[in-house]
């Protein structure tokens, strides 16, 4: 019985840090590579989420509806963050660091009170297709079998960004940028578009992240400001700019977070933030991250 | 130009503030009453947040934790004892200052955008344990029923009583940032290295610094309690430290009274705009994206480049309050 307890908490933890996860790796891409602070990225996050509801009210009737719907919310995050970045973010580029942050959380309140004015205050449930209503037992601890699934995209989307970066040619340009913009933009590679895409392919993990959640529970306002404060957390306890900090640093706060809520569950976040500042005061890079760019 | 005259064209603007504050409440409505209340406390609010931005160079976006400190201080202490209202306002700046000596030690060994997460690392963490702490701080409820002596009841009367708090808490402010304590947190901003190679300990003058900001951030949210009758955990939260540093921004952070103009600017439009619509975060983030783009420097930054009045400006020509000292990635 306790094991198959814990085992299930464990579940719970892994599933909840690889949706935070999803949400810090774009953040610390785009950090690690624009060096601008997104507040607004959860905010993405929860369009991503609202997106993928109205695709898939769109084709209710369907089995398929939510799997089609999450890869269309994520594309359609993806080009809304196209155009906030073509119109608003490459302004800022050379600003200073609180302009660049005002920025951002501008965004994020006209991001949150868009999203408002679109889909009202009313929480949305996606229905589940049947396939994933029943709880799977694995070492006899039920857990929902939805959660496989939000764990195997977690792990697809880390393996494919971690080959993307290793293996494409624009994976190195990305890598190269996140050490020396300037010796990238040196070498005739233009920097901006660089730039441009990618804060679309954080957004776009955003947008997935997003159409993923949609089908955890219910999408209600508001559930964006709690995940950007841990996504940071996220990104500083695994440094800015390095997926497998990011991917350490979103494990450790998902279990520590599943657990701490057992045995005391008033501290669970408080806890959370002793790591970051533990970590930040150690170590101000992070567990991954580089010391030069500190 | 003799000492007496340039004295007078230093004070003209501030004094002028003063007595436009002191007249307007005579002639408008309790309504705007309320708003010029909110006015002067948010302003403390920034002008304090200021002395670390400003003046140091170094963006905290935290500090809604030492403000939410001072607001649940004075409001606990008068609810719960019954203290008098001049016994919670200092006993507030003291447990703000307190929380800001904890965290600030801290905080102060980062600089630039580490700075910035770890302030705001520990502004969530103060919000959390208030938000949390159900037993002592009333949780999500909030503390309710902080009501002012009954000689500061009426909106007027509170009016003036923040007036004069406030204006004695701006008056000690520019007496720090004349001092030579404030004259070298400027040296800091400009060169922290150099700052250093003279022989000054930074990070002990960044603590205290720190230290006193919260302090004066806890003052301001200690008027906030009795004013709104009222504290709850989302004074502490991250949004609302965005509030002091956009108001400082919109005011122009050179500049002493920056950021109370920018609390005039931000606070009234807050009051307009709720009016009539319930998306006031629309229209703020709007207005900021505006203000960013085309108006750096803030609206002294304006005034200053048109020339239209000449200060003596308290900050020197030609720095960025946001340039954090250390090169930029390398």
């Amino acid at each position: 019985m306790e094991f198959t307890f814990l085992f299930s908490q464990f579940m719970s933890g892994l599933t909840y840090g690889l949706m935070l996860f999803l949400v810090a790796s774009g953040l610390s891409l785009i950090f690690g590579v624009m060096n601008i602070l997104n507040f607004a990225h959860a905010t993405f996050w929860l369009i991503g989420a609202y997106i993928c509801f109205t695709f898939w009210s769109l084709m209710e009737a369907h089995q398929f509806a939510l799997w089609v719907s999450i890869p269309l919310a994520a594309l359609a995050t993806a080009a809304f963050g196209w155009v906030c970045e073509v119109v608003l973010i490459k302004r800022i580029y050379k600003r200073e660091l609180h302009e660049q942050l005002l920025i951002t959380y501008a965004m994020a309140l006209i991001l949150g009170d868009l999203i408002k004015i679109i889909w009202g205050p009313t929480d949305r449930l996606i229905v589940r297709p049947p396939i994933i209503q029943q709880p799977l037992h694995l070492f006899g601890a039920p857990i929902d079998s939805y959660f496989i699934f939000v764990i195997l995209i977690g792990f697809t989307v880390a393996i494919g960004l971690w080959w993307f970066l290793k293996y494409t040619k624009y994976g190195h340009i990305v890598k190269a940028a996140v050490f020396s913009r300037e010796m990238v933009g040196a070498l005739g590679i233009p920097i901006p578009k660089i730039y441009t895409w990618v804060f679309t392919l954080g957004i776009f993990i955003a947008g997935l992240a997003g159409g993923v959640q949609s089908a955890i529970g219910s999408v209600t306002l508001g559930m964006d400001t709690n995940i950007i404060i841990q996504a940071f957390c996220v990104v500083v306890i695994g440094g800015f700019g390095s997926l497998m900090g990011t991917l350490v640093g979103s494990l450790i706060v998902g279990e520590v977070f599943s657990f701490a809520i057992l045995y005391w569950p008033d501290g669970a976040m408080v806890l959370i933030f002793v790591i970051t500042a533990a970590i930040l005061i150690v170590r101000p890079w992070g567990l991954f991250g580089t010391p030069l760019r500190a | 130009m003799d000492k007496k005259n340039s004295f007078l064209k230093r004070f003209r603007l501030p004094a002028g503030l003063f007595f436009v504050a002191l007249i307007l409440p005579l002639v408008v409505s309790e309504f705007w009453v309320h708003v010029f209340t909110e006015i002067i406390i948010l302003g403390l609010f920034a002008a304090a947040f200021n002395l670390i931005f400003g003046y140091m160079g170094q963006l905290s976006f935290g500090q809604a934790a030492y403000y939410g400190i001072g607001a649940y201080t004075t409001g606990l202490l008068m609810v719960k004892l019954q203290w008098p209202i001049f016994v919670c306002l200092p006993v507030s700046m003291i447990t703000a200052g307190l929380g800001a000596l904890i965290l600030g030690y801290f905080c102060v060994k980062l600089r630039g955008i580490y700075f910035a997460i770890l302030t705001m690392a520990f502004g969530q963490f103060v919000f959390f344990i208030i938000f949390q702490w159900y037993s002592f701080t009333g949780g999500d409820n909030g503390l309710q029923g902080i009501n002012p002596p009954m000689w500061l009841f009426k909106a007027n009367a509170y009016y003036y009583f923040s007036l004069a708090v406030v204006t004695i808490g701006m008056v000690l402010l520019y007496f720090i940032t004349e001092s030579p304590f404030g004259y070298t947190l400027k040296a800091i901003r400009d060169n922290t290295e150099r700052t250093e190679f003279i022989g000054i300990n930074v990070q002990r003058y960044m603590l205290i610094n720190f230290v006193i900001s919260g302090m004066f951030c806890g003052l301001a949210g200690a008027l906030w309690g009795p004013f709104n009758r009222s504290v709850a955990p989302d004074l502490c939260s991250w949004q609302n430290s965005g509030h002091p540093v956009f108001m400082a921004v919109m005011g122009g952070p050179h500049h002493f009274l920056g950021p109370m103009i920018g609390s005039v600017i931000f606070t009234f439009l807050n009051a307009f705009v709720t009016g009539f619509t319930e998306y006031w975060p629309l229209v703020s983030g709007l207005v900021m994206i505006i203000v960013v783009l085309l108006m750096p420097g803030g609206l002294f930054g304006i005034i200053k480049s048109k020339g239209y009045f000449e200060t003596k400006a308290v900050v020197l020509e030609g720095n960025n309050p946001g340039d954090t000292g250390d090169k930029k990635n390398e």
